[in-house]
């Protein structure tokens, strides 16, 4: 089959353990953009056995900075809060990432038409899914990866 | 009730302009580790149960959570077998004194919000989003007790507010040994969200929290494991003579909703100041709105 998840997928993953913690995730997202040569903002977690078990993002880091008493003193303009944000990622570093990430994953297989791929990212607002292979993981489409797919088709044209 | 009504600052405001629009929900055979993960990332307290057309169920609090735990249930037990339910709506169109009357009466801090369809949420309304509003409001306005005390003194009133005039003048404590089910049991009888263990000497030893017993739970740590192990240390202390805007900045700091409140001299306990108590008085909210009447 032509134009599906496989012409389009990364297949050079970069994963994380359940066990490893925030500080050890956010070391290797930044090792992975350097090797893959692109920002890296995801990334798959994977168990002993390669089972994918869910993914961290961006997204994922973020809430766990968000402090969580904002609602009651994010009126207080007059507090001086410097260093709040070092503070904040201090408390970040040693949790662990199977307590934040996200399980609920959409999954694809490499005979996922390109079309029904980006169906899937537009309703289910994901910008990469998992490729998935007899139950283990073989790849990621990335948005930008489909984009730039996209676009050679349509400038052909 | 006429005239609380007629004094009443937030009066005219909506619960739509207080909820938060983010409602975090699981389905009804969501596994209690996915609840408790949800808990922890989203830092709420309790999480709504909805069936497949997304109608809420009930809900599952931290303390149910607790409660599984102590009870020994597996961490694969759906959601709806530890849930309570139904929960309770408002509407969005709902004044916030209607509201905050309902959970009063319930002695609830958390209501769900519908819009059209009544068991659909469309957004949640809890105590401590209205305790930041009422920082806004309560700043401005005229009945404000600061205001009133600095039209007295012409001082900045808020800035000189120590903590010992707004701490709350008891502490919930249990010895350091205390195992993980003893600390259970203690938070179940007060109703507190965190307890403090202290060592022989009573000196603060360290803090658990619900948040922290779930984790432990989702760890799983056996119920009879220490306390210490999990306990968050040092404690976050403050003196009761320290000014309430540098306590207030510690809590801000350290991400906490409550600091003890230590003697200046002989460091010994002498209360607990919330987050929610500092800024409702730093605020100079005064008893003329319903809110302020809410215990939290």
């Amino acid at each position: 089959m032509t134009d599906s998840a496989r012409d389009v997928m990364d297949t050079r993953l970069f994963t994380l353990r359940p066990e490893d913690t925030v500080a050890a995730a956010v070391a290797r997202f930044q090792q992975a953009s350097r090797e893959a040569g692109r920002r890296v903002f995801g990334m798959l977690v994977v168990d002993e056995a390669q089972h994918l078990r869910g993914m961290v993002s961006v997204y994922d880091i973020f809430l766990l900075l968000r402090p969580k008493h904002t609602h009651i003193w994010g009126e207080m303009t007059d507090l001086d809060l410097t260093g709040l944000l070092d503070a904040a990622c201090e408390r970040a570093r040693p949790v662990l990432v199977g307590d934040i990430m996200t399980t609920d994953l959409i999954t694809i297989t490499p005979e996922t038409h390109v079309l029904l791929l980006i169906d899937i990212m537009i309703k289910k607002h994901v910008r990469r899914l998992p490729v998935l292979e007899q139950g283990r993981v073989v790849g990621m489409v990335y948005l930008s990866r489909v984009f730039d797919y996209l676009v050679g088709k349509l400038v052909r044209g | 009730m006429a005239v609380i009504d007629a004094k009443n600052v937030l009066r005219g405001l909506t619960v739509a302009e207080a909820m938060r629009r983010q409602v975090i929900a699981v389905h009804a055979e969501a596994p209690l580790e996915k609840i408790i993960r949800f808990a922890f990332k989203y830092k709420v307290n309790a999480i709504l149960v909805q069936d497949p057309q997304q109608h809420a169920l009930g809900v599952v609090t931290k303390t149910d959570l607790m409660g599984a735990y102590y009870a020994g249930l597996p961490l694969d037990t759906p959601g709806k077998a530890v849930m309570v339910g139904p929960p309770l709506f408002c509407h969005q169109g709902d004044s916030l004194d209607q509201a905050l009357d309902l959970m009063r009466q319930h002695r609830i801090h958390r209501l769900y919000v519908y819009d059209e369809d009544p068991r659909l949420a469309v957004g949640v309304l809890a105590y401590p989003d209205i305790v930041g509003m009422l920082y806004r409001f309560c700043t401005r306005c005229n009945r404000s007790i600061l205001r009133r005390k600095r039209a007295d003194t012409d001082a900045n009133l808020a800035e000189y507010l120590r903590v010992r005039e707004v701490m709350t003048p008891t502490v919930e404590t249990l010895d350091s040994g205390a195992s993980l089910v003893e600390i259970m049991t203690a938070l179940a009888a007060t109703r507190l969200a965190a307890i403090l263990l202290v060592d022989r000497e009573g000196r603060p030893a360290g803090v658990v929290s619900k948040t922290d017993l779930i984790l432990a739970y989702k760890h799983r740590l056996p119920p009879e494991t220490p306390g210490e192990r999990i306990m968050s240390a040092p404690v976050r202390t403050c003196s009761q003579e320290t000014y309430l805007a540098l306590a207030l900045r510690d809590m801000i700091f350290w991400d906490l909703y409550r600091l003890f409140v230590i003697h200046p001299e002989d460091h010994h306990l002498v209360g607990v100041l919330s987050l929610s108590d500092a800024a409702r008085f730093r605020s100079g909210t005064c008893r003329a709105c319903l809110v302020s009447r809410i215990a939290v």
